[in-house]
């Protein structure tokens, strides 16, 4: 047992180690999942600020788009109607349309370049050209006055077929001016006369610019198309390597949701982009809107840091609690263990013990039914001999008294050794009973008839109330000798003119029988032992018997599923109770 | 009949140009396009176009002698009033070199103008009581659109001819050209801006041809 004991602790400490460990892991887990949580949601609400923000510049942008294209439309339907241009179409005279419309479009071209809301309202075109009705750009007689286009942007502007409707676009421009690019509107003019489109006039304007309402954001916006990007706001060089980094996304249509992140002069943004020309003939073009996410990522940082020392202190208390817990937890199971260790001990010795008594009863049944069967020959040579002897003459009465009740003591001790045999059996186990069902109510009529039969029987009245046919289950052999035993045990304890009641009722599921008689009251003290082996009443009357008759009836009611007891003793009534199971005759059986 | 009377007979046959005294006629009808509205009794006709064609509604056409013949010195200047906000007439057929004037007979100001090849000019904005009236010469055959810079609407079509035998059809189609020169010619008929149909004729003094456009 000592020497068990430091495994045992050894155990327990691992278990405490474990459940520690567990605890921790417990609580790592929660802190790492609570960070997760916290940065993800730190990460959609600043991208939900930002589209929101992107959302609201873009709004105002597409005012700003809206007010400059019905304001272009209106110059144009106003141009088409004009007569001197629809004389240069129709007319075929091509020359003058320039001519003509320079004084048209000459507040266009001369506007000052303004900013803001004002973009819309004063329209300033940096070139205009008119298509031929074959969507080819009709060259103009001198490019100064019209804007200088490279033949290579001019090429951009042209159509296979003229459009039906204002087609917006954004093409690249080459030229010193510094713009990329240029926001082109194309505008049919439709022949007042025939409705058909005769010719269109192509506005090239600079891109308007979102002009960002909360500059905390630090937002920059521009125009992407054709690979070209347009970011004012940032160096050549940088708005070179974002072109280069947009048109790879596009290209490679990582294009989810509306927004990615890119890298600006090496720090990361979030780039949201919106087509600005959905619908159009030109290739597409798009609004690009970039955040810094310097401010973010510092939130993020100061948050994971928050996070972090939160999630540190959490685990280091959960560590401390988790020990304490551990320690707590671990007590009863230590106490548990060292139960349980005093139980294995307990019972390995309950077991030997058991196998020990197993093997002393076996013994000494063995030895009981060794004994009476050792005990029987020399008793049947003895009877026969006894028996000789009371036939032969020549004895006189005393001696013929002497031999008889000799001859009666061997009949008593055959009992003996039958019933002895049968408990050995009983004992040992190897009693065997057939169950059938069994005529209780004959049983003890018979019973009684041979009862009243006996020699040695003292006067007593024998009274009955059985109905009749109860069966129950058993051997009928054994329930016999119940029932004998018993009823023998009324007769030979009663007084002389005493009373036998037997009486018999059913149960649910049994049968009770009981037996009452007169006869002198058992004490407590002898009620004690009343079943015990070899046990007779102490009061030393002069009853036949060997003190196996009650106990034997006992264990055998037991074995039945039954049992017998006492159930009173006093005012010259003695009670017993015999209880057996209740059964179903066979079919045919009943008598 | 004697010598007075042969000198006379004589003198009166010199003094006579030749033309009179052997004059043809050429008469006939031109198919025309179906009228795109009901017939106006009114004899104005209205400039449209339809896909980019020019031509009257209702629909008339000019029909004319092409040939070479010797240009008159003095032409008689034509006019084409600008009245109700329109053209009148909207069609006119003239000679080479022929002076036309634009009267304003309206209460505002118009400005005529032509892009067309054949003739461009722009008479700028003027009054009614402008003095002496705008005037312009076509000095180049082919047929000029009259516009106006103020009103966008206004249409008027100037056919300028080389030949001073032309004739404008009545709405039927029907025309009859007289005075004209024997020989061997060739009879057109313009009826729009796009459609000048031409028939070759033999042209006899004193005799009358038949000729249909159809």
């Amino acid at each position: 047992m000592i020497a068990g004991n430091s495994p045992k602790r050894s155990g327990i400490a691992t278990f405490r180690t474990k459940l520690s460990a567990t605890m921790m892991l417990v609580v790592a887990a929660i802190t790492a999942f609570g960070l997760y949580l916290a940065q993800r949601n730190v990460a959609r609400n600043a991208e939900r600020a930002l589209r929101q923000n992107f959302q609201t510049e873009l709004s105002a942008l597409d005012k700003l788009l809206e007010l400059r294209h019905a304001a272009v439309t209106e110059r144009c339907q106003k141009l088409a109607a004009n007569p001197r241009i629809h004389a240069a179409l129709e007319d075929n005279a091509l020359d003058l349309l320039y001519p003509s419309a320079k004084d048209e479009l000459r507040d266009l071209m001369k506007a000052e370049e303004a900013s803001g809301d004002q973009v819309a309202s004063t329209l300033h075109a940096k070139f205009y050209r008119f298509l031929d009705n074959r969507g080819a750009v009709l060259p103009p007689p001198n490019q100064s006055d019209v804007g200088v286009l490279s033949a290579a942007t001019e090429a951009e502007l042209t159509f296979n077929k003229l459009p039906e409707v204002q087609q917006i676009g954004y093409i690249a421009n080459d030229d010193s001016s510094g713009d990329t690019i240029q926001e082109v509107t194309t505008v049919p003019i439709f022949s007042t006369e025939t409705g058909e489109v005769i010719s269109a006039l192509v506005l090239g304007f600079r891109p308007l610019e979102l002009v960002p309402r909360t500059a905390a954001t630090g937002m920059q916006s521009g125009v992407w198309a054709n690979g070209r990007l347009r970011l004012p706001s940032l160096e050549k060089s940088a708005q070179e390597s974002l072109a280069k980094e947009v048109t790879n996304a596009f290209m490679e249509s990582k294009r989810l949701g509306n927004n990615f992140r890119v890298t600006v002069n090496g720090a990361p943004h979030l780039l949201f982009y919106k087509q600005l020309n959905p619908d159009s003939l030109f290739p597409p073009a798009y609004e690009i809107c970039v955040y810094p996410l310097a401010g973010y990522i510092t939130q993020l940082h100061r948050l994971r840091w928050k996070i972090g020392s939160a999630g540190g202190l959490l685990l280091l208390g959960g560590f401390v609690a988790s020990h304490f817990i551990a320690l707590r937890f671990s007590k009863p199971v230590e106490q548990l263990a060292l139960d349980s260790e005093r139980n294995v001990v307990q019972r390995k010795r309950a077991e030997a013990a058991l196998i020990t008594t197993s093997e002393k009863l076996k013994r000494s049944a063995r030895y009981s039914a060794d004994a009476s069967h050792q005990l029987k020959s020399p008793l049947t040579v003895l009877r026969a001999g006894l028996e000789a002897l009371l036939t032969r003459d020549g004895f006189n009465a005393e001696t013929y008294e002497e031999l008889s009740t000799l001859l009666h003591q061997t009949h008593r001790l055959n009992g003996v050794i039958e019933d002895l045999l049968l408990l050995s059996r009983m004992d040992a186990g190897h009693l065997t009973i057939d169950f059938e069902p069994v005529n209780l109510s004959l049983l003890v009529e018979e019973w009684l008839d041979d009862l009243s039969a006996l020699p040695d029987s003292p006067d007593v009245e024998i009274q009955k109330d059985i109905p009749a046919d109860l069966y129950v289950t058993g051997a009928k052999r054994y329930t016999s000798l119940i029932v004998q035993n018993v009823l023998e045990n009324a007769r030979k304890y009663n007084r002389k003119g005493g009373l036998i009641l037997v009486s018999a009722r059913t149960r649910p599921g049994e049968v009770l029988l009981i037996i009452g008689n007169n006869g002198r009251t058992i004490n407590a003290e002898a009620q004690a032992h009343l079943f015990e082996r070899f046990r007779r009443d102490s009061s030393g009357a002069p009853v036949a018997g060997h003190g196996l008759g009650l106990n034997l009836a006992r264990e055998l009611a037991r074995l039945h599923g039954g049992d017998l007891k006492l159930v009173r003793s006093e005012n010259d009534w003695t009670e017993f109770e015999l209880r057996l199971r209740a059964t179903q005759p066979l079919i045919g059986h009943l008598s | 009949m004697n010598l007075r009377g042969r000198f006379c007979f004589s003198a009166l046959v010199a003094l006579l140009p030749v033309s009179i005294l052997a004059q043809a006629a050429v008469e006939g009808r031109v198919e025309l396009p179906k009228s795109h509205s009901a017939p106006v009794m009114a004899k104005r006709y209205e400039i449209v176009t339809h896909g980019g064609v020019l031509s009257t509604e209702p629909p008339v056409a000019v029909v004319y002698l092409e040939g070479s013949f010797p240009r008159s010195s003095s032409l008689p200047t034509k006019q084409i009033d600008q009245k109700n906000l329109a053209f009148v007439p909207s069609l006119l057929p003239v000679q080479v070199g022929t002076k036309v004037e634009f009267p304003n007979l309206d209460d505002t100001y118009h400005n005529i103008f032509s892009y067309s090849p054949a003739k461009r000019f722009d008479l700028g904005r003027y009054r009614p009581e402008e003095r002496p009236i705008p005037s312009e010469i076509f000095d180049k055959p082919g047929l000029v659109t009259l516009r106006c810079d103020i009103h966008e609407h206004m249409r008027g079509l100037i056919l300028v001819v080389e030949t001073p035998h032309f004739v404008v059809s009545d709405t039927n189609g029907r025309f009859r050209l007289g005075g004209l020169p024997s020989g061997r010619y060739l009879l057109k008929a313009w009826v729009d801006s796009k459609t000048t149909r031409e028939q070759p004729v033999e042209l006899k003094n004193g005799g009358t041809t038949h000729v249909d456009f159809p």
